[in-house]
């Protein structure tokens, strides 16, 4: 075999396992809606909620208790990273990169701005004051703030074919969260916090992953994961919970009650799924580029309606079986794509 | 802090509706056994690439 078959076969490689990676990524983001519906119900959550929402309301209420949970989630993402860098020996190279903070790990800590606060945030609020189908859709347009950010920024190629993909598996999102935002956004005036609050979480996680894609070039993702989980810690324990503790919420006492049995192990598996979500997430996108990473991530909508018609028994409508069907075909256009179109992911 | 009977009646009600027996278990081996896949997946991907 000559050298330039050879290189094609192991780009071929590369492509497949990028693919891998980002299917991996949107199965556990559909599988975390399981731990992360259930723990609401769960002590300390459910009192924290009712308590805030008596005083200041349903809306704020609701933002406020999940950046508890939120903050939460992220810890135990940390121990589930903690875990899979260990198993796969890297604590060396999360030191060097640790280290390494003016080449490597100040992209990670953006990372974590823009995909912490900013889009989670921003879709609790989307949440909170339209409803979740409409944080569900405006979070699923974030593979367009992605691929536009990486091919302006480092000129990241996306195809056409690959553009097609995204946008086919965007309108399958769309059509299966569609039927609830029509009920949403006909129940009344919707206060524009709301449209805010979607804005950031398509914005957000966009940019993270743009900036994911250039800290990535001079490290390696689970390291850089970590790094980008770090300061999500430090921004949600040292800035946000101190914060809005100043201002009066209850968020010391009730974080104090969350070390209840079911509480934990609920929090463990939320951890573990979206940690290794987010990983792989990380992991696809140096090897299938940013736009398309993103785009099969945006799987995760139609995984999560899978999962949550397993185990809890809610049975999707017919709009959600369209919208899923164009979701596997629009993951099939960019599967389909020819290797030599990815075999260079930035253009000159 | 323990959890209430509510809390635990909405945490059960969950389940109750689901296709696969034992559902409140089940979700976190599956979880489990798709954790151990990527831990593999991603042990071999160190190997090989």
């Amino acid at each position: 075999m000559d050298l330039k078959a050879l290189k094609k076969q192991e780009s071929k490689r590369k492509i497949s396992k990028g693919y891998m990676w980002a299917l991996f990524c949107a199965v556990f983001w559909g599988i975390w809606y399981l731990p992360g519906t259930v723990v609401w119900v769960l002590n300390p959550f459910d009192e924290m909620y009712l308590s805030i929402a008596k005083v200041s309301g349903d809306g704020v209420s609701l933002v406020v208790t999940a950046v508890l949970i939120t903050a939460f989630n992220a810890l135990t993402v940390m121990l589930a990273l903690i875990l899979w860098n260990g198993v796969l020996g890297k604590y060396g190279e999360l030191g060097r990169t640790l280290k390494e903070f003016h080449p490597c790990s100040k992209w990670f800590f953006l990372a974590s701005i823009f995909g912490g606060p900013i889009a989670i945030l921003g879709s609790f609020i989307a949440m909170g004051f339209i409803g979740g189908a409409f944080a569900a859709v405006a979070a699923l347009l974030y593979p367009v703030v992605g691929s536009i950010l990486a091919y302006y920024w480092y000129g990241e190629k996306i195809s056409k074919r690959a553009a097609l993909g995204i946008g086919v598996i965007i309108i399958g999102g769309i059509t299966i969260f569609g039927g609830g935002l029509l009920t949403e956004l006909s129940s009344g005036t919707v206060p524009w916090i709301g449209y805010l609050g979607g804005l950031m979480a398509a914005a957000g996680w966009g940019i993270e992953g743009a900036i994911a894609g250039k800290g990535l070039d001079i490290s390696e993702p689970d390291a850089g994961l970590t790094l980008r989980f770090l300061g999500e810690n430090i921004i949600w324990w040292i800035i946000i919970i101190p914060l809005l503790a100043l201002f009066g919420f209850p968020m010391y006492s009730f974080a104090l009650q969350v070390f209840e049995p079911l509480t934990m192990l609920v929090l463990i598996f939320a951890g573990i799924t979206f940690g290794f979500c987010y990983v792989c997430w990380y992991k696809s996108f140096p090897l299938i580029g940013v736009g398309r990473g993103q785009g099969i991530g945006n799987l995760y909508g139609m995984f999560a309606i899978i999962f949550i018609f397993l185990f809890f028994g809610d049975v999707p409508q017919w709009t959600i079986l369209v919208g899923g069907t164009l979701c596997i075909i629009g993951s099939f256009v960019m599967f389909t794509e020819e290797a030599s179109a990815l075999e260079t992911l930035r253009g000159e | 802090m323990t959890q209430t009977a509510a809390a635990l009646a909405a945490y059960d009600a969950y389940w109750a509706k689901s296709f696969i027996p034992a559902a409140d278990i089940m979700w976190m081996v599956l979880i489990l056994i798709l954790a151990v896949i990527a831990l593999w997946q991603a042990r071999t991907f160190v190997s090989e690439f």
